[in-house]
């Protein structure tokens, strides 16, 4: 069965609206990058101890969501489900607008973002940071390739090798991610190999909510038909990836807390770090993991769209509190250099890291959010990445066919 | 292979910051300046420093004690801030051993600052690169210095000589007579970063005295009884016996 693509229209308020705020937002964060770099990160709440704050709990967000929302186009390719070809193409423009958002954030949250091109030409392969913007740039790369063989009737025979590596690298891609913190031998919260195959997992969740929230909107807005079979599909799908996700958080912890070494750090996190521990009980496993697993889940509001939608929007708050207590907590939480010690300084050693987040450090991580939606807001409107009917016919018919 | 290093006696710092601040002043001043201040003289300063002294206490109140523990990098042999640097700014120099950073390299990812188990590495907030102790290496190759002041600013500031700069390679150098001689040690060697710098640790001096040895056995006024009556009144005879 053929399926016909068709760019929006893009002319209503609603489109211009959305559009003039994400333009807004993504001002907002360039323009307080600008200023941190005129008057350097003091201005910020990060210091010698939080080197890492909200921006980054923001770009690594968007740079693990951006491989997950892949999956929906590998499921069709990799897996041969045609049911989702018809999404292959939204898929990979939300890995990469996701990506280029992320990424932005990253940069411009370098001390030196000037410097990018030094980090594009000197390469220190011991480093998992370095490997990570090889594989970042050639997720773009192989995305890019991948969508023209989507789009091109020229790339069609090369749609399903390239799928087949565009699903690899993303998985790689995110191995990277997650080993920045896994490869941490010097911070207790890290040092896991857990870490890479949990981030993963991470990616299927957040970047499925992100896709399952996009595509809805639009097919909203457009008043395109979007049929319950796929809508439901996606949600089920969402709501494994959510339970996997709390699957793999509690392994993490109930391992640690099976290290006595590690009590402190999850006494930390668990029961007294204040903000960490909120974010992670209230943040992340209720709101994140709890609350849309119980929505997708119910025989009722499970079929509602609200619903569904206040699901997926849950499990990226959710995925964003997770970020926060990995990045943030685990910086908070003191190196223990003289275990047993009570130690003192005028700098912070041996005491937990306090962290309040700047105005300027928030508007540069939506800035990231908004220049992503912005990126596939236009680009639905130029190109063909959208379907023009999902309704129940068309996908059963595609159903049908595998 | 050289591997220059400071050796640090704990049982002679007393905590005055001398190399703190000397460390400071060398390096805003040096080629590594300038180092990052604000509100220096304010309630709540913060700027970059190389060089830091934690204090912690031993035992249990009131049986404690306070260890004064100055600490910067420690130049590690197998140093973990080295191989994370994704553009290869942090580096190890294969002459000496100093573990420096490229100011021109590093991109102020602060990805080494996450690897160092020794909190040792600080980004200087104004120019935002990452930034750590240097060894001095801008002074002691400085031939226009004279020769014996050809050390770390905070070698020569320290007032009570606790501080020793060299090569711990060198079985016959001063800070190699100091470790084997006074049984140095290395921050966490558990991590197996095999720390250049190394500390000596507290040491007490005691004697063991009975209480034979505060009578004197060969007091001659004894030996020859040659003490007279005295009468009952106290005189000054009583306070001479």
């Amino acid at each position: 069965m053929k399926i016909a693509f068709r760019e929006i229209e893009g002319k209503s308020q609603g489109y211009w609206g959305l559009f003039a705020v994400l333009a807004i937002l993504a001002a907002l964060g360039v323009g307080s990058a600008l200023y941190m770099e005129h008057h350097g990160h003091i201005v910020t709440g990060m210091d010698n101890q939080i080197v890492w704050g909200l921006p980054h709990v923001f770009a690594v967000f968007l740079i693990v969501a951006a491989s997950g929302a892949l999956n929906v186009a590998s499921i069709a390719t990799v897996f041969g489900k045609t049911l989702y070809k018809p999404l292959n193409r939204l898929s990979g423009l939300l890995a990469i607008a996701l990506l280029a958002g992320g990424l932005m954030v990253l940069v411009l949250d370098l001390g030196r973002a000037d410097r990018l091109i030094v980090a594009m030409t000197y390469y220190n392969f011991k480093s998992i940071f370095a490997w990570n913007v090889i594989l970042y740039n050639g997720f773009f790369a192989i995305v890019i390739a991948y969508l023209w063989t989507m789009m091109d009737q020229k790339g069609g025979r090369w749609y399903k090798p390239v799928g087949l590596l565009a699903f690899v690298w993303r998985l790689i891609l995110t191995t990277g991610t997650g080993s920045i913190f896994g490869f941490l031998v010097a911070r207790e919260a890290y040092d896991a190999a857990l870490l890479a195959p949990m981030f993963i997992v991470f990616s299927f969740n957040y970047g499925l909510a992100v896709f399952l929230l996009v595509l809805m909107g639009f097919y909203a807005g457009t008043g395109r038909a979007l049929g319950d079979k796929m809508v439901l599909r996606l949600k089920n799908l969402l709501g494994v990836f959510i339970a996997a996700s709390l699957y793999f958080v509690f392994v993490y912890h109930i391992t640690n807390l099976y290290f006595t070494k590690h009590h402190g750090l999850e006494a930390f996190i668990l029961m007294n770090g204040g903000i960490h521990t909120l974010m992670f009980w209230v943040g992340q496993v209720v709101l994140g993991y709890l609350l849309p697993m119980a929505i997708l889940f119910h025989p009722g509001l499970g079929n509602s769209r609200a619903w569904i939608a206040l699901a997926a929007l849950l499990a990226i708050l959710g995925g964003l509190a997770q970020m926060y207590v990995t990045i943030i907590g685990g910086q908070a939480y003191p190196i223990d250099l003289f275990p047993g010690f009570e130690v003192s300084s005028s700098f912070y050693d041996g005491v937990v890291h306090p962290y309040t987040p700047s105005a300027l450090e928030l508007m540069l991580g939506l800035g990231g959010v908004a220049v992503a939606l912005l990126m596939v807001a236009f680009a639905v409107k130029v190109l063909r990445f959208l379907p023009e009917r999902l309704d129940d016919e068309t996908v059963a018919a595609l159903h049908g066919a595998k | 292979m050289t591997q220059l290093a400071l050796v640090i006696d704990l049982n002679v710092c007393v905590g005055c910051h001398a190399c703190v601040t000397s460390c400071k002043q060398w390096n805003t001043s040096g080629q590594a300046g300038p180092m990052f201040d604000d509100n220096p003289y304010g309630k709540d300063p913060t700027g970059t420093f190389f060089n830091r002294v934690q204090t912690f206490e031993v035992g249990e109140f009131p049986c404690t004690e306070t260890v004064h523990f100055p600490k910067s990098c420690l130049h590690c042999e197998d140093a973990p801030c080295v191989p994370v640097c994704p553009t290869g700014a942090s580096y190890k120099r294969k002459e000496d051993g100093i573990v420096l950073v490229d100011y021109d390299k590093c991109i102020g990812c602060k990805y080494c600052s996450w690897a160092c188990p020794y909190g040792a590495r600080e980004l200087d907030e104004n120019q935002k690169v990452m930034k750590k102790c240097t060894l001095c290496v801008d002074r002691i190759y400085d031939q226009s210095i004279p020769e014996d002041r050809r050390k770390p600013a905070c070698v020569i500031s320290c007032p009570t000589g606790a501080r020793l700069f060299g090569d711990v390679h060198d079985p016959d150098s001063e800070v190699s007579i100091a470790i084997r001689e006074n049984g140095g040690y290395q921050l966490m060697p558990e991590w197996g970063t095999k720390p250049a710098n190394h500390y000596l640790p507290r040491r007490k001096t005691k004697m063991h005295i009975h209480e034979d040895e505060l009578t004197r056995a060969d007091n001659p006024l004894r030996k020859e009884d040659i003490r007279h009556e005295t009468s009952k009144d106290t005189t000054l005879d009583d306070w001479l016996m």
